[in-house]
């Protein structure tokens, strides 16, 4: 120890502030980067400053331990969720780019539906809209297959699908009930997709979002097939509309997303019933006349 | 037909409403049956404000709304297709109200565990010079109750894709039991509680029967980004203490997690939250170095009040303290 003892002190305590965080290799020229504003001083402290650096202890931790140096455990473990998380987000591109192709084969079928409004024989319509259902349904047994990779997480990429699967589940419910008339149920959606066994299912909501979204068809094909004289349409949909706003009214729904489409429905409903209304108060329904005076 | 039936049911709650007695439904169909011509012109019009039939009790306005669709009033419109509708749709329902259940317990327990982590953290804050070691044993005594009971309850309920799927309603809630965790571990060691050791901490948590909670890297990343807040008050706390190399330490350890953050933040999944976070820490990271930065250039002035050392200190005289 050459200088004296308050100076040393002193001088371990100035090299603690001028340096706080850069490891004690680099304080040496931190501090020399620091000194040219004092000619004097820097002359007589790079010599000791050398001195106060030789044992780090002494500057560090008042109690809690240094960490002026990036711990290698702290570090390693960021590595290590740096090297999850870009897994993750491999596996999400991955399902993206078969979600984008969903997205394009549910668009193309969607489209072919879309004749309904048109007067074209409704096995032409149904059959190019089936072709694609094959379509989607090879690629969502892709998608099944790639979220095999990660049991347990469909709802941490769930929202990758979630809005392409409810459009897809609108077109089919209303491919179905133009076939039968009837409500494609959640288990007929499940198996039409290919999804019925397995992890990978269809989401309850994403169904019921999906149904909300067919009801939206309804007002314009029904304007359209009237126009085109099917003048018993408007009474078959407010029939199965009705039942199926009353039994969406048998759920209890958040103010999420669902319950907003399902307050849209009432609109469609209105719609289909001015439809009808507009038929029937001209006497156009078919064989409605005496049915309705019993 | 529909709104015939939905006429019954009107005139049911008015009738509930005058008379005390209540009246079986047979009784009150033959007057309302009056109702019946009028709407039967009418069957289009039932969602709208239609006109009040011309019964003796038809001055209900509102009843156009929910007639139509009463699921009561098409009940009995049932085709063969509308009853399997409502099978089905009663089976949904049940789903619905199961998970919207869960969910509810989850929101509560995530904010019970916000609550008690909070209090943890409160009791790290009441630390000083002379009484780390009790403060931080009676904070840690504090954080095994919150694991026991609060983090319990959620490993009750996050069972199969729950634990995805039901993200949002506990994340709020695991984020702030780490921040707690980790911040009472700094205090006591000055480094990071890791998330395999958090998790290993959660493996002894509820029965065999069920799978045990694992807390996922968002949530400990998420958690880890709010300590910055609760060690820049700490920082703050001790340089007004005068122990400034306590808060020296603290700076260059939210530094390390800030650095090593920005790398990760790009790669989470949904990052417009942590992006907000990040932003709060750096504002912490330079409240800190700021208040470092005071001590440093004037500590002089503060030294000889607060004393964070028994010797005498020149170091903050510049190059005076060369001239002894």
């Amino acid at each position: 120890m050459r200088p004296a003892a308050t100076a040393t002190a002193a001088l371990r305590l100035r090299a603690a502030f001028l340096s706080p965080p850069p490891p004690p290799a680099a304080s040496a020229a931190a501090a020399s980067r620091l000194l040219p504003r004092r000619p004097t001083a820097s002359i007589l402290l790079l010599p000791l400053r050398r001195l106060c650096s030789v044992p780090p202890h002494a500057v560090g931790a008042a109690g809690t331990g240094s960490s002026s140096q990036p711990s290698p455990v702290m570090d390693a473990q960021f590595e290590s969720f740096r090297a999850q998380l870009d897994e993750s987000s491999t596996l999400r591109d991955r399902i993206r780019a078969v979600v984008s192709e969903v997205e394009s084969a549910s668009r193309v079928a969607s489209a072919a539906l879309l004749l309904v409004h048109q007067p074209v024989h409704l096995a032409d319509v149904l059959g190019k809209a089936k072709a694609q259902v094959e379509v989607i349904k090879g690629l969502y047994s892709r998608l099944a297959e790639i979220l095999k990779e990660c049991p347990g997480q469909y709802y941490r990429y769930h929202g990758d699908w979630r809005s392409e699967t409810q459009a897809v589940v609108s077109m089919l419910a209303f491919m179905h009930w133009l076939e039968t008339g009837g409500l494609l149920m959640h288990a007929e959606a499940q198996e039409k997709l290919g999804l019925s066994s397995g992890e990978f299912g269809l989401d309850v909501e994403d169904y019921l979002t999906g149904l909300c979204f067919m009801s939206n068809d309804f007002p314009r094909y029904v304007v359209n097939r009237v126009t085109a004289g099917d003048y018993d349409c408007p009474r078959k949909v407010l029939t199965f509309l009705t039942d199926l706003h009353a039994s969406f009214r048998m759920l209890n729904l958040r103010n999420d997303f669902l319950r907003k489409k399902f307050d849209g429905m009432k609109y469609d409903l209105r719609r289909v019933e001015e439809v009808y209304y507009d038929v029937k108060i001209r006497g156009l329904v078919p064989g409605e006349s005496k049915q309705e005076a019993a | 037909m529909l709104p015939l039936r939905g006429c019954h049911r009107r005139l049911l709650s008015l009738r509930g409403v005058t008379a005390p007695s209540l009246l079986p439904p047979i009784t009150t169909t033959p007057t309302t049956s009056m109702a019946a011509p009028q709407s039967h012109s009418h069957p289009a019009k039932t969602l709208r404000a239609s006109p009040p039939p011309p019964s003796t009790a038809g001055s209900a306005p509102k009843r156009s709304r929910t007639m139509a669709t009463d699921a009561a009033a098409t009940a009995h419109s049932a085709s063969a297709g509308c009853s399997a509708m409502k099978a089905e749709f009663a089976k949904h329902a049940e789903y619905l109200n199961t998970l919207n259940d869960k969910r509810e317990r989850l929101v509560k327990a995530s904010r019970d565990l916000t609550m008690n982590s909070k209090k943890a953290i409160f009791q790290v804050h009441r630390i000083s010079k002379n009484n780390k070691e009790e403060v931080l044993s009676k904070a840690e005594n504090d954080l095994t109750v919150v694991v026991n009971q609060y983090i319990g309850k959620l490993v009750k309920e996050l069972q199969g894709t729950d634990f995805w799927k039901l993200r949002r309603a506990y994340t709020f809630g695991v984020q702030e039991y780490v921040e707690a965790a980790t911040f009472c571990r700094f205090c006591k060691t000055g480094t990071l509680l890791s998330l395999a050791e958090i998790n290993d901490s959660l493996l002894e948590l509820g029965d065999k029967s069920v799978e045990p909670l694992q807390i996922n890297v968002l949530d400990y990343v998420l958690g880890v980004a709010d300590l910055s807040g609760e060690l820049m008050r700490l920082a703050i706390g001790r340089i007004s203490d005068g122990e400034v190399e306590y808060a020296k330490n603290i700076c260059a350890f939210v530094r390390d997690i800030y650095r090593e953050l920005t790398l990760v933040v790009p790669l989470m999944d949904d990052n417009s939250e942590m992006k907000k976070k990040m932003e709060t820490m750096l504002q912490s990271v330079v409240k800190i170095e700021n208040a470092c930065f005071s001590v440093h250039v004037r500590g002089s002035e503060y030294i000889p009040l607060l004393g964070s050392s028994a010797d005498p200190d020149y170091s903050f005289f510049g190059a005076s303290d060369f001239d002894q």
